[in-house]
């Protein structure tokens, strides 16, 4: 058979597309060794074929490339490592084993590598993040107990204001004496209630181990008004005995926790009440 | 990174030599292709790609049978693809059948499932084929997606059973001439 008539026959077609008989691949495969011109032939039938199923081409999941290559069994030799790093090459190896290698592919590889990587930083960031909620927290305490401490001014603040405004106080300006002449004090009298409120903020600070007590000079003998505080900071404007009249009202410095009769040598403030 | 590219002698000694990049090349090259006969025909994903994992798996291992001699690569991973495919169709109870209808276009068809096939498609082909008469197209489909042999294929389209040959020269022949070889 002459090479141009294998050719027309069709015979080379259906080889390239595996649906040749038996016997006719075996003679194909025979003329193939035979004529140039056929294996030249069959080669642009098999091209046209190959470029006919590219066309055709389906993608499979991206996740199947992997897949296949985690089963197969590459030499040895051949390190998983060697797969995306392209342009090795790979001696030959011709003892091939018969056992199974296992092999973690490079995917992997980096992905644990990643993990290892993002636990790192999860690490730091947790150690970095937790410092900085304790700096916040400690902040934040700082910030609640100034916040508070605020709150009670402003509370004592309104307190006093309340005190102040209140429509039947009746302000008394206690002036200092010749023992203290800077010194002053004031007081507020309830016309309606007669609850006794003392504002001290200009008395002198107490040396340590006394304290100012009023006094409100009743029927021309003193009577025991309570103890002041001077709460260091604050002010505060306090409220001390009710008195339904008085004819004036003194303050005196006194021992801490005050004394049953005042002594006069220690008298600050006073003030007679028309 | 860079893809190295592979002629086909480089791939075939590359495959020899056990390479993994030549299988990487291999797969990332005829995959769609081999991946596009096994969907045609057996129309299920998930099949078809454990097919296709074993089909490669069997290309690997198998790879010192392939005589270059005898023909080009492609061809050789075809048929081992294409009777894999068929035999497991079988094996499940599958009958094979005509999945090629002669009014309908079956590479347009394709265009629908197969967004990922311009990557293969570089000459852009996919356009021209278009042209291939319909007679023409079927009984190429009919060899290539099903596996019929000379034999289904006269009884398929009622033709004598000599003439398939011709047939297929000519349709063939159309195919390269569209193709420009």
């Amino acid at each position: 058979m002459e090479a141009k008539d294998i050719i027309s026959s069709g015979i080379l077609e259906l080889y390239a597309l595996g649906i040749a008989s038996h016997e006719e691949v075996v003679q194909v495969e025979q003329w193939l060794l035979n004529y140039l011109e056929v294996k030249e032939e069959l080669y642009h039938i098999e091209n046209a074929i190959e470029e006919y199923a590219k066309a055709n081409a389906v993608e499979p999941s991206a996740t199947l490339k992997e897949r296949i290559i985690n089963k197969i069994d590459f030499d040895k030799s051949i390190t998983p490592d060697t797969f995306h790093s392209s342009n090795v090459l790979i001696p030959v190896s011709n003892n091939k084993t018969d056992q199974k290698v296992y092999t973690i592919s490079t995917f992997f590889k980096w992905a644990a590598a990643a993990c290892f990587v993002l636990l790192l930083g999860s690490l730091a960031l947790n150690y970095s993040y937790f410092n900085k909620y304790k700096a916040a927290k400690s902040d934040l305490q700082v910030a609640q107990t100034e916040l508070s401490k605020t709150k009670e001014v402003a509370s004592a603040m309104s307190h006093d204001m309340d005190v102040v405004t209140d429509k039947n106080a009746r302000p008394v300006v206690l002036n200092g004496t010749p023992h203290a002449p800077d010194a002053l004090a004031k007081i507020f009298w309830m016309k309606d209630s007669g609850e006794v409120y003392v504002d001290p903020s200009n008395l002198p600070q107490p040396s340590t181990g006394k304290q100012y007590q009023l006094w409100a000079i009743v029927d021309g003998k003193p009577v025991d008004a309570g103890m002041i505080s001077l709460q260091k900071g604050i002010y505060k404007i306090q409220k001390m005995k009710s008195f339904g009249s008085a004819q004036a009202f003194a303050i005196t410095l006194e021992k801490a926790g005050g004394s049953p009769t005042p002594t006069m040598d220690e008298m600050y403030v006073m003030a007679k009440v028309i | 990174m860079e893809v190295k590219k592979y002629s086909e002698g480089e791939l075939i000694s590359g495959l020899r030599n056990q390479e993994a990049n030549a299988f990487s090349y291999l797969y990332d090259n005829y995959g769609g292709a081999l991946f596009g006969i096994i969907f045609k025909l057996v129309e299920d994903k998930e099949l078809s790609e454990d097919i296709m994992q074993e089909a490669f798996i069997k290309i690997w291992n198998n790879f010192e049978n392939y005589d270059s001699a005898k023909g080009r690569l492609f061809t050789w991973m075809l048929n081992i693809t294409r009777n894999l495919t068929i035999d497991t169709l079988r094996s499940k109870g599958y009958k094979k059948q005509a999945k090629i209808h002669n009014n309908e276009n079956t590479v347009d068809n394709f265009v629908d499932i197969s967004s990922g096939a311009d990557k293969f498609d570089s000459l852009g082909i996919r356009k021209h084929l278009t042209h291939l008469k319909n007679d023409q197209k079927q009984i190429i489909d009919l060899a290539y997606f099903s596996g019929f042999t000379q034999d289904e294929i006269s009884k398929q389209l009622s033709i004598p059973l000599g003439t398939v040959k011709t047939r297929m020269r000519t349709a063939i022949m159309a195919l390269r001439k569209l193709l420009g070889n």
